[in-house]
């Protein structure tokens, strides 16, 4: 449906979506959907994403008063997302995941049909938050600190640690 | 991880994870709008009931001040009204009210003396 007076700018669409214009939030949700999910898909797994991204998106509707620069929406729209799983995750801590990932050690071999989530499951939510961004999205340090609220040196703090235990268990799959 | 061979499965395990973490959501983009914007709630603007709440408290402060000013004035209205009204002056006597507690008088003699006194 087309939104008759609507600057369809994101900044313009925050605004109308805040006047209580759900039109204007259904089109921010379209564009930001793919992105939320491939994000969501790294850090909760594949079973839990595209729920996981619905829920913060409702929750961001909610509060959307709160944000206070509009054309900040997309990173807003990641911490929230972000955050709201890191408090999820933290909840599960201890408790068996569906997804429970197996105590072996991980193996890269292609011929032994490497699933990555294996790989990616056993890192810290916010390593694997920058590992996705970082390898999958192509985003700079200085491009993913705002979408997880943390300084560029954190960025890269993250990044090496999880390369590090990435290699660790990479190598334990091959002995 | 100068070792080579851990340089080349982080780059296999790197490759995979963009190729894993690049697909598409199974829901569309499309879907996905209906079904968020199906979900979300009827919210209040947060504005109108922060006016209504500073209102509200603006009320009471107000209710709360007069009620402990009131007393005090009606005290203060009484006093002006019984107990100050002021004596018969003679002509000769000038009376100088420096504060509601003390009054200086000047009584002026026929001489041209001045006597004085406080009360």
């Amino acid at each position: 449906m087309p939104l008759v007076g609507v600057d369809e700018g994101t900044g313009g669409l925050v605004r109308a979506a805040r006047a209580g214009d759900r039109e204007a939030f259904g089109l921010l949700v379209e564009r930001s959907w793919q992105r939320l999910v491939r994000l969501a898909r790294s850090v909760v797994g594949e079973l839990e994403a595209e729920d996981a991204v619905q829920d913060g998106l409702v929750a961001a509707w909610a509060r959307l008063g709160t944000l206070a620069d509009p054309d900040r929406f997309d990173a807003w729209l990641s911490r929230i997302v972000f955050r709201r799983r890191l408090r999820a995750h933290r909840r599960q801590r201890g408790r068996v995941s569906l997804e429970a990932v197996p105590e072996a050690p991980v193996s890269c071999d292609p011929a032994a049909s490497v699933n990555a989530w294996k790989l990616l499951s056993r890192l810290a939510p916010r390593q694997r938050a920058v590992l996705h961004l970082t390898v999958v999205e192509g985003m700079t340090d200085a491009e993913i600190a705002p979408l997880l609220a943390i300084t560029p040196a954190s960025v890269r703090a993250h990044r090496r640690r999880a390369r590090e235990s990435a290699a660790r268990l990479l190598q334990g799959g091959k002995s | 991880m100068k070792d080579p061979d851990v340089n080349d499965e982080l780059s296999r395990f790197e490759a995979e994870l963009r190729a894993w973490g690049a697909r598409p959501a199974r829901t569309s983009a499309s879907v996905a709008r209906t079904q968020v914007t199906a979900r979300l709630p009827l919210v209040c603007e947060p504005i109108p009931w922060l006016r209504l709440a500073a209102s509200a408290a603006l009320v009471v402060v107000l209710a709360v001040a007069t009620w402990l000013g009131a007393p005090r004035a009606s005290r203060e209205g009484k006093a002006s009204v019984h107990g100050e009204s002021p004596p018969p002056i003679d002509p000769n006597v000038v009376v100088w009210v420096m504060d509601t507690r003390t009054t200086v008088y000047f009584v002026l003699g026929p001489d041209g003396s001045t006597k004085g006194g406080m009360s």
